[in-house]
């Protein structure tokens, strides 16, 4: 029977090992395809908690050595990344692919130096014009977890198009739907089947919008990615599916969000009012709807308000 | 629900409880401010008041964009005429956001943007036709800097031919009716170096007799090129918008 100094012996353990469990990612690396491994985060909101590990990444294990997609939030979220995958392959860091400009997936490029940081030109233009700013922000949002961390802009830039490397045909492809003009990497691997649409597409997370240059934009590059052959998908945010199903869900509320705002504008209600609408059934289980809800109305209910005001 | 990645899920969980836990000490912040007592005397002297939750003040959970914070005030849960409603933030430089002067057949409620410096309370104080002053209160979470960044429009160079440009729409509502409006203004808030208060400072809805039905004064805490909302009780004919600002830059359409 354990005595009263047994359970606050326990009680101590586990205080003193969730200390030391604070700022140390809990990286679990899983294989879903031949090379290729993911690393799926939470569906959480950036928190002092979580480090900012709320944002899937992966890499692909060549033959002529390993691709990273997306770097984490932070210099420890890349480091981690980076350890784990040592523990995996022997193979080198052959280069690190930014899939778009936000916080949460280009702030752990210091850890991989030297090895070549890739992205889009759009992208390589906003994270130099905006990097600073976003790692204010994350130090604010995730406090110490981002210690050491600094802004490393893309070394080189990617062309869209087919690309062979290390036993791998690759297709990238320029959208635009979440992150700007050309700004959305997407990368398509043929040999395995597995297409990475990054934040083009949240699974069981709702969206966010804030450098959409518009809803119907977005909705029209899910369109083409559903026109593609892929054996599985890996969401920016949330688990891997091999079917449609993710991004059917990322359409589908997008497409609400486009009418709903459409709506409110017609009726004339403020910005406030639209904050409160309900939001449906069917997404009100999607981890962050209500917070990414409020979020979309700042970021696009003005252009929407635009439309129907007479000059 | 405590599987791997759970650990974060859990203490997410346990924030959660917290803020729970806490969030009668939020509400008691926001009716007790360190500033309360300073900014209801700059604003209401001292006139004795009374908290009165029918007064909504509604704000996002958290500004998204610090220059840009949607804020709707109804105080028509009150059911009595009022003179006046002011609002302000306790914690922004400039703590004054507008005052609003409904007359007869225009409702208690109106929305516009303005900027939060940092998160803070705001205040609602509503003056009844008997003098008495009921206040509301809300709280916006921020990051803050609204009021010392320079607006968008001092990033471009061609703001100077869209200055007093106004849109505006008119819906039809259970109520009555709703007037929507947007007008181009930098509304400098005079707190970035260099650049000088300019700022709409008046606002009037008259009727075609030149009688007032809305009067409104702002402050440079409002966002630039705001979008300002009010309701009518009736239909309300031909009425025209009219605004002024501090440089004496009138602009003048009908709704």
């Amino acid at each position: 029977m354990p005595t009263l100094i047994t359970w606050l012996l326990a009680l101590m353990c586990a205080a003193l090992s969730s200390a030391s469990w604070a700022l140390n990612y809990d990286l679990q690396p899983r294989q879903i395809a031949e090379n290729t491994w993911v690393v799926i985060g939470t569906t959480e909101d950036f928190s002092r908690q979580n480090g900012g590990d709320i944002v899937n990444s992966a890499f692909i294990v060549t033959s002529e050595g390993v691709i990273v997609l997306d770097s984490g939030p932070s210099r420890r979220y890349g480091e981690a990344l980076k350890q784990k995958i040592t523990e995996i392959t022997d193979q080198p860091i052959l280069k690190v692919i930014n899939s778009h400009h936000h916080p949460d997936h280009f702030f752990g490029n210091q850890a991989f130096l030297p090895a070549p940081i890739l992205s889009l030109e759009a992208t390589q233009r906003l994270i130099a014009e905006r990097g600073e700013t976003y790692a204010e922000n994350m130090y604010r949002l995730v406090g110490d977890w981002m210690r050491g961390t600094e802004v490393v802009v893309p070394t080189q830039t990617i062309q869209p198009g087919v690309e062979e490397i290390g036993g791998h045909r690759f297709e990238w492809f320029a959208f635009s739907g979440h992150s700007g003009e050309r700004a959305d990497l997407v990368l398509l691997d043929h040999t395995t089947g597995v297409l990475f649409p990054f934040d083009l597409v949240f699974y069981q997370r709702a969206a966010t919008t804030p450098d959409t240059p518009g809803l119907e934009i977005w909705l029209q590059d899910l369109e083409r990615l559903a026109q593609m052959e892929f054996r599985q998908m890996l969401p920016g945010h949330g688990e891997v599916v091999s079917d449609l199903t993710a991004l059917k869900q990322t359409s589908a509320y997008l497409a609400w969000l486009h009418e709903t705002l459409q709506g409110a504008a017609a009726e004339g209600l403020s910005s406030s009012e639209v904050m409160r609408l309900p939001i449906p059934q069917a997404f009100s289980e999607l981890a962050q709807v209500r917070q990414e809800f409020e979020r979309s109305v700042t970021h696009l209910y003005r252009h929407y308000e635009q439309a129907v005001f007479t000059q | 629900m405590c599987k791997r990645k759970s650990w974060a899920a859990c203490w997410s969980r346990a924030g959660l409880v917290v803020a729970l836990a806490i969030s009668p000490l939020v509400a008691a912040q926001t009716e007790d401010s360190v500033m309360w007592d300073y900014t209801r005397k700059m604003f209401i002297g001292d006139a004795t008041y009374s908290f009165d939750e029918r007064i909504r003040v509604e704000l996002p959970s958290f500004a998204e964009d610090s220059m840009q914070v949607p804020l709707g005030v109804d105080a028509s849960g009150l059911n009595e005429p009022i003179q006046q409603m002011i609002a302000w933030a306790d914690y922004n430089p400039i703590q004054h956001i507008f005052t609003y002067r409904p007359q007869a057949g225009v409702l208690p409620q109106v929305s516009l943007p303005f900027k939060v410096q940092q998160s803070t309370p705001v205040r609602v104080a509503v003056q009844l036709t008997s003098g008495e002053w009921r206040v509301g209160s809300g709280y916006v979470d921020a990051a803050g800097g609204g009021c010392t960044l320079p607006s968008e429009s001092r990033m471009q160079d061609d703001w100077v031919s869209s200055l007093g440009q106004i849109s505006a729409g008119r819906f039809s509502r259970a109520s009555g009716d709703r007037f929507k409006l947007q007008v181009m203004h930098p509304m400098d808030s005079g707190l970035v170096a260099n650049i000088p208060s300019f700022y709409l400072e008046e606002l009037q809805v008259r009727r075609p007799s030149g009688e007032v039905l809305i009067q409104m004064q702002l402050s440079p805490a409002v966002s630039e090129n705001p979008v300002i909302t009010f309701d009518t009780a009736t239909g309300a004919a031909d009425v025209t918008l009219w605004l002024r600002d501090n440089d004496g830059n009138e602009f003048e359409r009908a709704l």
